[in-house]
């Protein structure tokens, strides 16, 4: 136990902290300016100069430890004269513009020479001048006012670990700039807006449009994009969202944010928003009243399942949906249209290795808690880059190699690049091989431990030798030993797991051989969700096969629970995932398909055949935000509110159930109040006055998310496995399926050297399906598909960067600005799938995973030719 | 792009740092020497060849006056205005290289031949006024006497 005085209070405090914080943690407030509690110590502004007995000068509180016996004094003359004097130098520079400046009304530089003064400073001579910074579409520079703290470089470099910026020049002359002097061309996560105490970096997007004290609500809710769940506050003026911020102490995020969940909101205000329900007469969609709109769909969808049966029916979910939207579509599909067929596209890869791996493990193996990777002392990573889709996950990756831990990566990982990865990178398609060969080495190593038989019944047979890895996948032997090295030793091993495992050939099968690795490292896996609600939709059972609570839906005794609590009979039969109702409505055997928020004519594979087919069907029912791609076929269009426009829950990526608020009012329905509407249209009684109703009801059915209420969520506490009864020892045979992967070599040359090139979908930072479109700000990031390509092909091809060429695959091509990647496979092409007209997809076939029910990528081979 | 010498240089420089970092101020001369001076892409080249992120790279650079960071004549004429060195007629001085050379102070001779950078102070007081030609040292100067000196560079 340490013993201090200050200012004559005695403070008790159990380990050595700065003066700084045990004067917080007694409420004594200290002035800083450079010191910030996310940031490591610096000691640069000595504005937090203190006065402690026994030591004859003045002491930086925000780094002296304290000390048993220390008596301190915060406030004497001394110490406002010196702090006077600070401010008063930081004021022959710092221009006073405080009546233009946003930063005005929460500046810590003006409440500190407020408090402290003085009003002018004694210099006479011209304050500095610094010119440019509005070269960027984002991040406003104002550097006459940067006081050079160095805050933001140190969350740059330190924490969000993209070292983008730094002090630039040297004395007075010193100030903060990007690499080009310019534009950022950073991860624009604006964290380093977060931290500056002046208004010296700022967010651009509501420049000049309000002051910080005319907000008129802050409400705290959760990001709308990836499965993160990032929690946020939403700063609204007039109903217009002026600004997302974070906040320190949030159990996910703690104070970061993305690029996405800062500056992506822009979205909600769009005027490209749908405002009416439109109906299709002549086949031209026309504005039309809710009334008509939801007798027609009421009427339609009662004819269709009289006529063809309700099997002739489906529905897909939305994984941007809340619990609440997701929970009563499902009961509407499977109580009003009596319909097991309801998936959504968490089927191209979450739902399938989600699956899989608690088949194995037992339900809950992926809730782990985000921040805990970085106290692992390895992390395994796989399938994508965490950085790029579930970006404060990947902070906490690049926190882990900071403090020590070892970064082990199968494949080039762009965002982990400066963080001392050890990199195994196989030959395009040659992954299976490599990971049959870290099973094989871990069993040497560690043997098997016996406690699941049906998994090692599975893996016991794989023995890959050393030179078969070299052979196959073109790794050097001391390259594989090196890494098999540093994984057997960790003892707190995290596993992260991107969809292109799933996605690619023999997904099943790597999904069985990471989860060997998981099992004979007795690691923690942690599977990458590019939607916010993805977990959430599969625990409200929008799957074909599981009811709420993620229960199967096979199990009789599942079944029963369910149709007692909804007073009817379920449909006993699987219904179809997304796909099979894709190849239903080619077929013809598909009559009508209700669509709330989702996308699928452009965000599955082969789009322009999903369009062609979604064209067979008799009746479309969408209900989204904004007129999509889909909508656009759609005999009703149904505009939803959207994010921040309603009250619900998400379940992150671990499994941690989080509130969504309302924090703009708009006219209209949530997801959920549509389609009750519609279901009593249809004479079923779906009796719910707001999101919590529903909620309710979810806690009072579901075994999993029992007796969860609101209030308990709003504490933090719904971490899994919540009051409910996870899913224990209903296990089905583990099943794979191991195609061979596709052929690569010819004659021993491979990528553009054997003359063939692949497709590969790029998953961009700053993108995430077809919402952040509407996003301006992401989209002046990030303003156009691009061809990604490596050097090799762009030498062999005489392209150079900008150069438009033609990509084509067998199904379709597209034309494109080219980017020249050193880091790109030679062998591959990358493509996003965010732009409209521009998407991957367009050009991508698929086979469908048996056993994962995913789609498999792999293998579409792209030509590629210039065009100017 | 470095040169296969420069490569080999910043290799053997590494070597005797025990992070990238600190050997930087080493690496940006080796760049200054190659490229002339310090462009986006010299620093660039400094940072891909470190490992060290290049906002940082420049941020060092930026903060030390004797790195150039913009393209410089053939010759840097180093003149010193400082007290001594005015008192004793430096500011004249500074006229006449701009009458007869067309030489402003931070500027460069339209011929690419000269450049000049004024200083403060280059110890020489007791000999002022003083200046530095590259890396040549000259005192007591008087308009002839540059005429002189300036004629041995080209
Ligand atoms: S936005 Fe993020 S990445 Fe960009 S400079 Fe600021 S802290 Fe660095
Ligand atoms: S820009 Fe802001 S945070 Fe960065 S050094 Fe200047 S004042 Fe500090
Ligand atoms: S990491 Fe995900 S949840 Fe968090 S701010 Fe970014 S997009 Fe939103
Ligand atoms: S806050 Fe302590 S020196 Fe800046
Ligand atoms: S003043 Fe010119 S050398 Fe000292």
């Amino acid at each position: 136990m340490i013993t201090i005085t200050i200012n004559g209070k005695e403070i008790k405090l159990e380990k050595p902290v700065t003066v700084l914080e045990a004067a917080k943690s007694a409420g004594i407030k200290i002035p800083t300016l450079c010191s910030h509690e996310q940031l490591e110590k610096y000691g640069g502004c000595r504005l937090c100069l203190v006065e402690v007995e026994k030591i004859p000068r003045l002491q930086t509180a925000c780094t002296l430890m304290v000390a048993d016996g220390m008596v301190i004094k915060t406030e004497t003359e001394q110490i406002a004269d010196v702090r006077r004097g600070i401010l008063e130098f930081l004021l022959i520079n710092h221009p006073l513009d405080c009546p233009y400046c946003d930063k005005a009304g929460e500046c810590e530089l003006q409440d500190l020479v407020v408090k402290y003064g003085p009003a002018t400073s004694r210099f006479k001579e011209k304050k500095r001048k610094v010119p440019g910074g509005l070269e960027d579409p984002i991040l406003v520079r104002n550097m006459e006012r940067c006081i050079v703290c160095t805050r933001c470089v140190r969350m740059c470099e330190g924490v969000q670990g993209a070292s983008a910026i730094a002090v630039i020049n040297r004395g007075g002359h010193s100030h903060i700039e990007p690499f080009s002097g310019g534009r950022f061309d950073c991860e624009y996560c604006g964290n380093c807006v977060s931290v500056c105490p002046v208004g010296s970096i700022m967010s651009r997007l509501h420049r000049h449009s309000y002051r910080p004290w005319q907000l008129m609500s802050e409400t705290e809710t959760i990001c709308p994009y990836c499965g993160v769940g990032c929690t946020l506050v939403v700063q609204v003026r007039d109903d217009i969202i002026k600004r997302v911020v974070p906040r320190i102490g949030t159990p996910v995020n703690n104070g970061l944010l993305c690029s996405r969940g800062r500056f992506g909101y822009e979205f909600v205000g769009s005027k490209e928003r749908l405002t009416t329900p439109l109906i299709k007469k002549n086949g031209m969609l026309e504005q039309a009243t809710w009334e008509e709109a939801i007798s027609l769909v009421a009427k339609r969808l009662g004819e269709i399942k009289d006529n063809f049966g309700s099997s002739a029916m489906g529905g897909i979910a939305s994984p941007r949906c809340t619990n609440e939207d997701n929970y009563v579509f499902q009961k509407f599909m499977r109580v009003v249209l009596e319909t097991n067929n309801i998936d959504s596209t968490a089927r191209t890869g979450f739902a399938g290795a989600q699956g899989f791996i608690e088949n194995i493990f037992g339900q809950g193996a992926t809730a782990n808690i985000i921040p805990g990777l970085s106290n692992s002392d390895a992390v395994f990573i796989i399938g994508g880059d965490p950085t790029a889709i579930n970006p404060i996950l990947g902070l906490q990756i690049r926190a882990c190699s900071r403090g020590g831990g070892n970064i082990l990566t199968i494949g080039h990982i762009k965002g982990l690049e400066k963080f001392n990865p050890v990199v195994l990178k196989p030959e395009f398609y040659s992954e299976t091989v490599l990971l049959e060969g870290i099973v094989s080495a871990l069993k040497n190593k560690k043997g098997l431990p016996g406690s699941n038989q049906k998994l090692e019944a599975k893996v016991k047979g794989i023995n890959t030798a050393v030179e078969e890895i070299g052979e196959k996948c073109g790794i050097t032997e001391e390259d594989f030993t090196k890494f098999i090295e540093i994984l057997s030793e960790s003892s707190t091993p995290s596993i992260v797991i991107g969809k292109e495992i799933a996605q690619s050939s023999g997904g099943s099968y790597k999904l069985l051989l990471i989860s060997a690795i998981n099992y004979l490292m007795n690691a923690r896996i942690y599977l990458l969700s590019e939607r916010a609600n993805e977990q959430g939709l599969l625990d409200m059972g929008c799957a074909p096969d599981l009811l709420p609570g993620y229960r199967t839906l096979t199990f009789a005794e599942f079944r029963k629970r369910y149709e007692t609590a909804w007073k009817v009979s379920l449909p006993e039969k699987t219904g179809l995932s997304i796909f099979e109702m894709i190849d239903a409505a080619k077929n013809g055997s598909l009559k009508a398909v209700y669509i709330m928020g989702e996308n699928p004519v452009f965000n599955l594979p082969n789009s322009k055949a999903v369009e062609e087919a979604l064209k067979n069907i008799d009746f479309i029912v969408v209900q989204d935000i904004f007129l999509t791609e889909t909508g656009k076929l759609a005999d009703v269009v149904l505009p939803a509110l959207s994010w921040s426009e309603k009250d619900g829950t998400f379940t992150n990526m671990e499994r941690r159930i989080q509130r969504l608020r309302k924090a703009v009012n708009r006219e209209g329905m949530e997801d959920w109040m549509i389609i009750a509407e519609i279901s009593k249209n249809m004479g079923a009684k779906f009796n719910y006055s707001e999101a919590e109703d529903v909620f309710k009801e979810i806690a009072r059915v579901s075994p999993l998310y029992r007796d969860m209420t609101y209030e308990e969520i709003e504490k933090g506490d719904a971490i899994y496995p919540y009051k409910g009864e996870p899913l224990r020892g209903v296990t089905e045979e583990i099943q794979v399926h191991n195609p061979p992967e596709p052929p690569l070599s010819k004659g021993g040359l491979r990528g553009i050297a054997a003359g063939k090139l692949y497709l590969r979908l790029e998953r961009p930072l700053f993108h995430s399906g077809t919402l952040s479109r509407k996003a301006p700000a992401l989209v002046n990031i990030y303003p156009e598909a691009v061809a990604r390509i490596s050097l090799a092909t762009a030498k062999s091809l005489s392209l150079k960067a900008g150069d438009i060429v033609k990509v084509s695959t067998k199904i379709g091509s597209l034309e494109l600005p080219v980017e020249i990647d050193k880091k790109v496979d030679s062998s591959a092409i990358m493509l996003s799938n965010n732009f409209e007209d521009k998407g991957a997809f367009s050009l991508m076939e698929y086979t469908i995973d048996p056993v994962i029910k995913a789609p498999c990528l792999d293998g579409n081979e792209a030509k590629i030719e210039k065009v100017k | 792009m470095f040169s296969e010498a420069a490569i080999k240089e910043l290799e053997e420089i590494r070597q005797k740092y025990p992070s990238a970092r600190a050997a930087l101020l080493p690496a940006i001369y080796i760049a200054q020497k190659e490229f002339g001076w310090l462009s986006q892409d010299a620093y660039e080249a400094v940072a891909n060849a470190l490992g060290v992120p290049k906002a940082i790279a420049r941020g060092v650079g930026t903060f030390y006056a004797m790195y150039k960071h913009k393209p410089l004549g053939r010759n840097i004429v180093q003149l010193c205005t400082n007290v001594s060195c005015m008192i004793l007629g430096a500011e004249r001085l500074v006229d006449f290289l701009k009458n007869k050379y067309g030489l402003e102070p931070g500027g460069t001779t339209p011929d690419g031949r000269f450049s000049l950078v004024i200083m403060e102070c280059i110890g020489a007081c007791g000999t002022a006024p003083a200046m530095l030609v590259n890396d040549d040292f000259y005192e007591n100067l008087t308009e002839e006497y540059i005429e002189e000196i300036l004629g041995k560079y080209k």
